[in-house]
């Protein structure tokens, strides 16, 4: 068998979900998979972050439709993560002598790898998510584990206490320490929301994931099973508080959301040292006739519109007297002449129509509740005209119903 | 013939002495160009995209620049099992100030590789061209040399540009060397060519012999020595051989067909990535016909500008045909006209620069305005 060097901390990101909230959007892409923020798919944002607090091994446990993230991912050089014994690892569930499953649950996944993660001998594990937006040094929360000398370790975020109920809550002492889980309290204890950034001893860890994998009934999952377990035996679980820009991206509103963000000046997050795999194209031109504000605009794309608060991923096309506004064009999708999109998502290689109309003000709907962000899914065509209402979500294998 | 039986040899200093302004700190095949390119990744893309996998770059000085760039040859594909770019330079205090002795110094290298041809190309020249299609061609007139031309006017810088003849089937009647064209159509003979490597050793062995330092000359006394002929490349071309062809190629890009023709999906132009974001525009900004690449913030006014990766242009900012390389910032409230300002220059806030369309003002890299 072939020797790995040791590593003190392997990152395990969990990929798999279906991410069902994103709707048309990950139909046939895993959520992590989401282009994000006019060149970035939302799992740069994780990986980076491993790159950038020199993290070099890290396994991504995909499931759910992982045929454009395994080929996003490829041999992770765009990341640095293509040593030559280290480096990025896509795991799907797999067969083996005993049988074969799917991965049942955040814990199973991570405990059908156990022969990964231990190739490299790791002190810890740094369990992730792809499906939050933010820049973090995990750096920073391992020495944080270290002088705590925990077994375990929650990033948490302060979140304002009317919006407490929304997260899974820790209630701490004095010195960061957890005593309780408070999963979508009710009448919230604290304002300290967990981030699903998890450092796990990993001896205690792998304690921990074989017990539950043994035991009946368990849904094998770190917030609902194993991190309760161990506070349970008396563990030493701490939260290590974050402070930055944070957003989670599971929906259409919090998507949408986080990519205006971008555009406003008042927000944190700065694209620097955020990698990705780059599209070969040109850089974009910008037609005489063409007005963009406040706005983003990748390589490749072609402007002879109107542009406000916009992010055009790249290869957009937005064509003569058509009017893009706070909304998100992901690559290669094209606005015909004369069409108007606001509030809308509108995702890969789509065709608008010319003068179709996609999505709507939240001032021309009467009922605010019957507000939304539009969303047209990949590889669409909207005939011209075609009228797309707020909220609306349109799959690409129902368009004939949707047209006219 | 296969395209991996082609060995391609890229000079990366033609016309430096024509352009010496952008060349001063570079090779002229790693004059930034088009907003994100050096000139020489459109004839990288061109033999990658055509199959040719073993390339040299021969390079006499100021070659920092363009191995930054190029390094491996990975942006290209060019660094594989069985692909390979090699980076010539001069050795043993040898002579490189010519075409032929540049040659001869590197038979070496050229004598070890395999190939049984050899594609020559200037590091001046931007073009999407299909070498598959020349090589065809070469094999169906069993030719011994054939030279690439484009037909036109021959731009500034060449004093002596060779221009060629040809009869219906293509084979070449008639090689011209003339100084002072003027603006007349010709078919001009750029630096690319396709040939045989035994004959073009042989041929560089003979002038040496004869002392004929001259390569123009040479080709034109051994004409009826071989089968040559020459094919048109009549997508678009253009050659860097002045500061003004520089600055029209840039603009150029502002024409639609021009775009289409360089940057055909089929037949990408690879380049050395950097990971910028995507370009921000600011509430007050104006943008008009221009071509603007990533990792820029533009919250000013451009019109007719090819701006390149990390530019700042501040509000207030007035800026028309203009050529700005990466990372320069230009402060807030400057009126720029006609000016190519290479990279990571500081442009102060409130500064105005005019240049002239058959003038463009050149500020040089890393200079404080």
């Amino acid at each position: 068998m072939q020797m790995f060097p040791k590593q003190e901390v392997v990152a395990m990101l969990l990929a798999g979900g279906q991410g069902s909230r994103l709707g048309v959007l990950t139909k046939k892409l895993a959520k992590p998979a989401v282009p994000f923020g006019g060149k970035y798919r939302i799992i740069d944002f994780p990986l980076s972050n491993c790159v950038n607090s020199g993290i070099e091994a890290v396994g991504i446990l995909t499931q759910y439709q992982p045929l454009i993230l395994n080929e996003y991912i490829g041999n992770g050089q765009p990341w640095d993560l293509d040593g030559m014994h280290s480096g990025v690892n896509c795991l799907s569930p797999y067969q083996a002598i005993q049988g074969a499953d799917w991965y049942s649950g955040t814990a199973n996944a991570i405990y059908q790898n156990i022969n990964y993660i231990e190739r490299y001998d790791p002190d810890y594990v740094v369990i992730l998510s792809g499906d939050h937006i933010y820049k973090m040094d995990y750096n920073k929360m391992l020495e944080y584990h270290k002088e705590k000398n925990a077994a375990c370790t929650i990033a948490v975020i302060d979140v304002p206490m009317e919006e407490a109920s929304r997260f899974g809550i820790l209630n701490t002492y004095e010195n960061g320490e957890i005593y309780e889980f408070d999963e979508k309290p009710e009448h919230p204890k604290s304002t300290n929301a967990s981030m699903g950034i998890y450092i796990f001893s990993w001896k205690e860890l792998r304690k921990y994931l074989t017990e539950d994998a043994e035991l009946e009934g368990s849904s094998h999952d770190f917030g609902k099973d194993v991190l309760p377990a161990m506070l349970n035996a008396g563990e030493r679980m701490f939260a290590y508080p974050f402070e930055g820009y944070w957003k989670d991206v599971g929906t259409i509103d919090s998507l949408w959301e986080a990519n205006m963000d971008l555009l406003d000046p008042k927000v944190t997050l700065d694209l620097k040292d955020i990698y990705s795999r780059n599209p070969m194209m040109p850089p974009h031109y910008v037609s005489p006739d063409a007005n963009i504000q406040n706005s983003l605009v990748a390589d490749g794309c072609n402007v002879e519109g109107n542009l406000e608060f916009s992010i055009l991923f790249s290869g957009v096309t937005v064509g003569k007297g058509a009017t893009v506004n706070s909304s998100i064009i992901m690559p290669g999708a094209v606005i015909e002449d004369g069409a108007n999109v606001q509030f809308a998502i509108v995702a890969e290689n789509t065709v608008i129509g010319k003068n179709a109309k996609i999505g709507q003000r939240p001032e021309e709907v009467e009922n605010r509740d019957n507000w939304g962000i539009a969303v047209i899914g990949e590889n669409t065509v909207i005939a011209d005209g075609a009228v797309v209402k707020a909220k609306e979500m349109i799959d690409s294998e129902e368009v004939a119903g949707n047209e006219k | 013939m296969r395209s991996n039986d082609v060995l391609g040899l890229v000079f990366a200093d033609t016309m430096s002495d024509k352009i010496p302004e952008l060349s001063a700190s570079r090779t002229v095949a790693s004059i930034p160009i088009g907003g994100k390119y050096r000139l020489i990744d459109f004839v990288l893309s061109n033999m990658s995209n055509s199959g040719v996998n073993n390339v040299g770059i021969i390079a006499k000085s100021n070659f920092l620049s363009l191995t930054d760039h190029v390094g491996s040859g990975s942006a290209y594909d060019l660094s594989k099992r069985r692909s390979n770019l090699t980076l010539l330079t001069p050795y043993d205090g040898k002579n490189f100030s010519n075409y032929i002795e540049t040659i001869y110094n590197m038979h070496g290298y050229i004598d070890h590789c395999r190939e049984e041809y050899v594609l020559i190309s200037p590091g001046n020249v931007v073009t999407n061209f299909d070498y598959n299609a020349l090589f065809d061609f070469h094999s169906k007139n069993d030719a011994d040399v054939t030279f690439v031309y484009r037909r036109g006017v021959v731009p500034a810088g060449y004093d002596r540009p060779l221009t060629v003849e040809t009869d219906d089937s293509g084979k070449v009647t008639q090689v011209r060397i003339t100084p002072e064209i003027g603006d007349v159509e010709v078919n001009q003979v750029y630096g690319s060519m396709l040939i045989k490597k035994s004959v073009l050793m042989e041929e560089i062995r003979n002038a040496l012999s004869v002392n004929q330092l001259d390569a123009k000359r040479h080709i034109q006394m051994s004409l009826d020595k071989y089968k040559v002929f020459a094919y048109e490349n009549t997508g678009y071309t253009a050659v860097v051989s002045s500061i003004n062809s520089y600055f029209d190629f840039n603009m150029d890009l502002m024409k639609k067909d021009v775009r289409d023709a360089l940057f055909n999906p089929k037949r990408p132009i690879y380049t050395k990535v950097r990971d910028d974001a995507p370009s921000r525009y600011g509430l007050d900004s104006r943008v008009k016909n221009s071509i603007i690449a990533q990792g820029c913030v533009i919250d000013g006014e451009v019109e007719n500008c090819v701006i390149s990766k990390g530019v700042y242009v501040g509000k207030g900012a007035k800026l028309s045909n203009c050529i700005i390389m990466q990372d320069t910032k230009i402060g807030k409230d400057t009126k720029l006209n006609y000016v190519i300002i290479d990279k990571d220059v500081t442009v102060k806030d409130e500064r105005s620069l005019m240049g002239f369309d058959s003038y463009p003002i050149y500020i040089a890299k890393k200079s404080v305005v």
